[in-house]
């Protein structure tokens, strides 16, 4: 029941928050809009280009896939690395390793309460542009599209946080996380579909994207091809895998920082 | 004139000596952000193989283009990152201390503060822009255009963002909306520019100067295009003229305030 009304309580007090800085929101919609909206007009332009079809894809295909990488990224699970880098360097950490709630929820839940709005809101926008622009691909006309697209959503949030809080449990033992950061946040866009869709990688890079955490944290992006309904069990099997694996890799590694964290006074 | 260059290369001395105190760190950071801009090269280079060239562009054109994203934005950045930092200086009052100095206020203001990552952008875009000079196998004449064209696309980045920036004055979150028109300006400088064609080449090149700071810079080199070239300077030179003007009329909607929350 505590662990519940964490949940909501920090879950309530990021959406308040964002609520009061309605610019947060206009931020997040021109950074998608740029981002998404620009590659598609360029994409469009190459496909019109390439006779409608490149590489055995359909430029629909391709803007539904890249949609989905932009409004997952809208939802910043990523940030919980830098906040919780903030967190150890303004020496906040040892306030909220203090207090009778777990920090590792506090930081997860905070994030999706301050992304939850955005992500929606870019999401509902973000399909009806496209349902009334490109159209719906056939695919997404199944009955089992819906809900493996759930299922999908759910493990790549909880790899996503795995992911990044990993990232950030460095900033116990490392000064400036930043470097590393970059780096996995660019596995994550190459491997993710983000600058050019998973269909088009080429076999080896496809390979990596798949078998990979980073990948395999934005499978998202896969959603959008036909053969999404034959692979899914196996992408999501993998996914599992690596929920599990990062997952007890966050808990041993959050047992040894806390280690490293002098409360008042040790 | 020349006691306000004086006093930003001064500032900018001091605040590169404060930066490099950390020497692991800040060799961490600057290496960590060159090995970071590699991806973008990559993405685009893939991109070229899965849908073939666009409008000419080639994977040496990609290098070159990341060459002077990369140059603009750390160099920028690096020298003039306070210019980012305006909306916060604006929001908590913090500008009350550079209105106070007898010294240029926009020199005053840009130079207060130094971004250490932006160091490795400058070194990975000069590294970029030279491989690309291999590449294309320029000769003098284009080694000279890059020469000028570097120093025009990093008087438009600093141009735009001084533009950019200033608009934090007008608003009371005026961070994140500068933020939010930051990435509209320069994540089109990052793509294949070969993609750009008719309006959308328009928009972005007079509206929106995006492709002003690489896209065309790349095609005058390549092309050795004397008025590809000339557009960029010109634009360069309206860009800085507008920027003032635009920052000298925004800080006039500053409302000096403090900590005790008097004024704003």
């Amino acid at each position: 029941m505590s662990e519940l009304r964490l949940v909501r309580t920090t879950t309530k007090l990021r959406i308040k928050e964002l609520l009061h800085y309605p610019s947060r929101f206009f931020t997040d919609i021109v950074i998608f809009a740029t981002r998404c909206g620009i590659l598609l007009v360029l994409y469009s332009f190459v496909f019109k280009l390439r006779g409608g079809m490149i590489g055995g894809t359909t430029f629909q295909a391709v803007a539904w896939s890249m949609f989905f990488y932009f409004a997952f990224m809208t939802f910043r699970l990523r940030d919980i690395s830098r906040e919780m880098m903030v967190d150890v360097q303004t020496g906040q950490i040892e306030i909220l390793m203090s207090k009778p709630i777990s920090y590792l929820s506090y930081k997860a839940w905070g994030r999706i309460g301050a992304g939850i709005i955005p992500m929606l809101t870019v999401g509902i926008l973000g399909a009806t542009a496209l349902t009334l622009t490109v159209g719906v691909p056939p695919l997404m006309h199944s009955a089992a599209f819906l809900p493996t697209l759930a299922l999908v959503f759910a493990g790549s949030c909880l790899l996503t946080i795995a992911v990044y809080t990993i990232v950030g449990l460095l900033s116990f033992w490392i000064e400036d996380i930043n470097p590393i950061f970059w780096m996995v946040d660019k596995a994550v866009m190459m491997l993710g579909g983000s600058y050019l869709p998973v269909a088009l990688f080429p076999a080896l890079m496809y390979k990596i994207a798949v078998y990979s955490p980073f990948g395999a944290s934005q499978f998202l992006s896969h959603t959008a091809y036909a053969k999404w309904l034959n692979e899914w069990p196996i992408l999501v099997g993998i996914q599992a895998v690596w929920i599990a694996l990062l997952g007890i890799a966050v808990l041993v590694m959050y047992k040894y920082a806390r280690q490293t964290v002098s409360i008042n006074g040790g | 004139m020349m006691n306000d260059l004086s006093f930003a290369l001064y500032a900018i001395k001091k605040n590169i000596q404060a930066s490099a105190e950390l020497r692991t760190s800040f060799l961490t950071i600057v290496i960590g952000m060159m090995i970071n801009n590699v991806a973008f090269i990559l993405l685009w280079i893939f991109f070229i193989k899965a849908v073939g060239e666009i409008g000419g562009w080639t994977p040496a054109d990609i290098v070159g283009l990341n060459g002077f994203a990369a140059l603009t934005y750390g160099l920028a950045f690096s020298t003039f990152y306070g210019i980012r930092k305006m909306p916060d200086y604006a929001a908590t009052g913090a500008f009350d201390r550079f209105m106070l100095s007898p010294k240029n206020l926009l020199v005053r203001v840009s130079t207060s503060a130094f971004s250490t990552s932006a160091v490795g952008d400058v070194l990975f875009g000069a590294l970029c822009l030279t491989i690309f000079s291999f590449l294309i196998h320029a000769n003098a004449i284009q080694l000279a255009i890059l020469l000028v064209l570097a120093f025009a696309a990093c008087l438009v980045f600093i141009s735009t963002i001084i533009i950019i920036y200033s608009i934090g004055f007008l608003f009371t979150d005026g961070n994140n909306v500068s933020e939010g028109i930051f990435q509209l300006f320069f994540t089109p400088a990052m793509f294949d520019g070969g993609a750009y064609q008719g309006g959308m080449r328009l928009i972005f090149t007079f509206i929106i100067p995006s492709l002003v700071i690489g896209t065309l810079p790349v095609e005058a080199i390549k092309d050795t295009s004397f008025a590809k070239a000339a557009l960029v300077v010109a634009l360069s030179i309206i860009w800085f003229l507008l920027s003032v003007l635009i920052f000298n009329r925004s800080v006039k909607k500053y409302e000096s305030s403090n900590f005790m929350t008097f004024g704003n």
